[in-house]
């Protein structure tokens, strides 16, 4: 029983998300298509109950369940429209899957991939949430708002002074919520679901980028830095704001490249929901505002144009910082929590700052500790990124792209530690450097050096070598997205049908991604 | 190719340190996997192999309280700093902060400075010899308890 509700939850996830991609006139490869719809689909369903206690409805299975029903229906209403106009194989394109091949050499490891996934899927399902984050906040509340259907129940009467964990956003709180209702007592499956899309999804990232060794050797990186893997069973904040971080950067970093409108604003509501997490995402948010203005600079944009396509990327970020950071602690929880008294007094005095810029690199990212903590990946990185510097003496747009988002955060998280002393270097700063991990493995498939690696290979095995890492669309699909973007820009308020049709002319609609993710000779691949 | 591949997996799981994460949490955690799909916990057994002592403790004070039949239970735990200066059980022996001990029970916990410390009815005290819940019997007892203890800080 408890596995046919979460098959059915699961399908819920998969069409509310699906329903948010064609709001936002995202048409993109099937393999992104599915994980980008339950990982969205996850975000909603973590929003409906916050939603429903925002209007002190009881928060009861009934409540919960029919709500996340209806919004899966109200958030496909363009569907149903594209269905009535296109018939229903529009939709279906949209999910259709390929005669499904792995290439021998992926076997591997797609064996290793599947041991880590399992055992995470496994521990996550079996095992209680642990970190002390979950139990003294978000779990706890989420236990008693299930007997006592709402958020806001007898945990506040405690004694709360060793935690502020009860006023971090509703995500966790939501999504646990839904899982105990539907019969699994330690919730928490729901972050296998993420874990999992993700992981598919960053490996067909790296496989657009670099030969299918290489995306493997970098995923393995990936999957093996010790304390992320924790928290791919351990539920916590840091591992799904990671997530839409990195995807807004990538879908906003598409939209310099391709210029496709849509992904822009598909890139603001990914940062908005990465904020919705953790609200201090909003600060490293506003740090990729000089290289949106330079994006829109060189792309003549008038001035008018300019602030309402940023209004329109902030405004997300804005509303999930307010209604989970101000608004609900302020208006909803009975007790008071004063944000600004946790702001560091003594600005003026530099000297903290500068301490934790230097902590961050001698502790967290290259002594001994660091690499209990991430694996090798940093040490990687820096080595390929230094060894790019001195064969290559340049770097493409794309890994430019990437390195500025790694400083960003390198700068912002540095800086909100400063700004807020709460925020420990051992516990807040080093899981915000999650969101390092991401970037750092993009820049690595952007590397010049794996990029010629990649093409050798493809060329001792006798495939076509020009697929890896272009700087500008290089396809008759690609470059007619990008011309019909900049010729018909989105209107706001019309994102729907507007970022549909320019996203997707009629030859490429639903098969594949219009920038990222299209690789045409992907399908010349003989082995 | 895909020996290659093969290879390149076996070189990273055998490298450095990856090696003894390697074996230590994945491996372990297969091997943790084989015995628990056959096992038989409940879940209160499961929280309890997974939170050790400080549930274990938790659960034995709230059986002993439904027993007793204690209307409203408010329960007073030592600072866990005296465990770590005075009798250097610290960390292998701490008592839960009061979140989590609600968490745990659903009975109010409190700790020396928390407002409600003043309607404490019940002491948690731990000594090498075991735990034991005794009950505060008057308001200067109470003070007593709460001034010996005050030169220990709450630390979780």
């Amino acid at each position: 029983m408890t596995f046919l509700v979460f098959i059915l939850l699961f399908i819920c996830y998969l069409v509310s998300g699906y329903g948010l991609l064609t709001i936002f006139g995202m048409r993109l490869k099937t393999a992104y298509m599915i994980t980008l719809s339950l990982l969205l689909g996850i975000v909603v369903a973590s929003f409906v109950p916050f939603l429903l206690q925002l209007f002190y409805v009881d928060l009861t299975p009934t409540t919960i369940f029919g709500s996340l029903l209806l919004a899966a229906l109200v958030l496909n209403i363009p569907t149903w429209r594209r269905i009535r106009k296109e018939g229903f194989p529009a939709v279906r394109r949209s999910f259709a899957l390929k005669p499904f091949r792995i290439l021998p050499y992926e076997v591997p490891w797609l064996l290793i991939f599947g041991f880590f996934i399992f055992v995470s899927i496994w521990r996550c399902y079996y095992l209680p949430p642990t970190s002390r984050d979950a139990l003294s906040g978000p779990e706890a509340i989420a236990d008693f708002a299930v007997r006592e259907h709402t958020m806001i129940n007898s945990f506040f009467n405690v004694d709360l002074w060793s935690t502020n964990n009860q006023f971090k956003s509703p995500y966790l709180i939501s999504l646990q919520m839904i899982c105990k209702m539907a019969g699994f007592p330690f919730g928490q499956v729901w972050l296998s679901i993420v874990f999992v899309s993700f992981m598919i999804f960053l490996y067909h990232a790296l496989k657009e980028r670099v030969h299918p060794i290489i995306a493997g050797l970098l995923l393995l990186l990936f999957l093996m830095t010790p304390e992320m893997y924790a928290y791919t069973f351990m539920i916590l904040y840091d591992y799904s704001n990671m997530i839409f971080f990195f995807l807004s950067l990538y879908f906003l970093f598409d939209y310099f490249k391709s210029g496709i409108r849509s992904h822009f604003y598909f890139a603001g509501l990914l940062m908005g929901i990465a904020t919705y997490i953790r609200s201090e995402t909003l600060a490293l948010a506003v740090l990729f505002l000089p290289v949106i203005l330079l994006s829109q600079r060189r792309n003549k944009d008038s001035f008018a144009k300019i602030v309402k396509a940023d209004v329109f990327f902030f405004l997300p970020s804005i509303l999930g910082y307010y209604l989970t950071a101000q608004f609900y602690i302020k208006y909803y929880l009975p007790v008071h929590y004063d944000i600004g008294g946790l702001v560091n007094d003594h600005l003026s005095d530099l000297g903290p700052l500068f301490q934790r810029y230097s902590d961050i690199v001698t502790r967290l990212m290259t002594s001994e500790f660091a690499i209990h903590l991430w694996g090798y990946i940093l040490y990687v990185t820096a080595a390929l990124f230094l060894a790019e510097g001195i064969f290559v003496r340049r770097y493409s747009r794309d890994a430019r792209n990437w390195l500025y988002a790694i400083l960003v955060l390198y700068l912002g998280v540095g800086a909100l530690g400063f700004l807020l002393p709460m925020m420990n270097l051992n516990e807040t700063t080093k899981r915000a450097l999650f969101k390092l991990l991401p970037l750092a493995v993009l820049y690595l498939a952007n590397n010049q050096l794996l990029i010629r690696l990649s093409q050798w290979i493809s060329r001792w095995e006798g495939t076509p070598v020009h697929l890896f890492a272009r700087e500008q669309p290089s396809t008759p699909a690609l470059q007619a997205n990008a011309v019909l973007a900049k010729k018909a820009p989105v209107k706001t308020g019309k994102l729907a049908s507007a970022g549909g049709k320019t996203a997707s002319p009629a030859g490429n609609a639903g098969k594949t991604a219009p920038a990222p993710a299209a690789r045409p000779s992907s399908k010349k691949r003989k082995r | 190719m895909t020996i290659i591949s093969a290879l390149l997996v076996i070189i990273i799981l055998n490298v450095g340190y990856y090696k003894d994460w390697f074996q230590a949490k994945p491996l372990q955690y297969w091997t943790d996997f084989l015995k628990e799909k056959d096992d038989t916990l409940s879940e209160e057994g499961i929280m309890a192999s997974r939170y050790g002592i400080s549930y274990t403790m938790s659960m034995r004070i709230k059986h002993v309280l439904e027993q007793k039949n204690v209307v409203h239970p408010i329960i007073l735990f030592e600072p866990n700093s005296y465990y770590r200066d005075s009798l250097h059980i610290y960390p292998k022996v701490h008592v839960p902060e009061p979140a989590v001990f609600y968490y745990y029970t659903g009975l109010e916990g409190v700790w020396i400075n928390s407002p409600d410390a003043d309607k404490a009815n019940y002491l948690v005290r731990i000594t090498s010899k075991g735990v034991a819940l005794d009950m505060i019997r008057t308001p200067e007892q109470r003070q007593q308890l709460l001034a010996f203890y005050r030169k220990y800080p709450p630390i979780l």
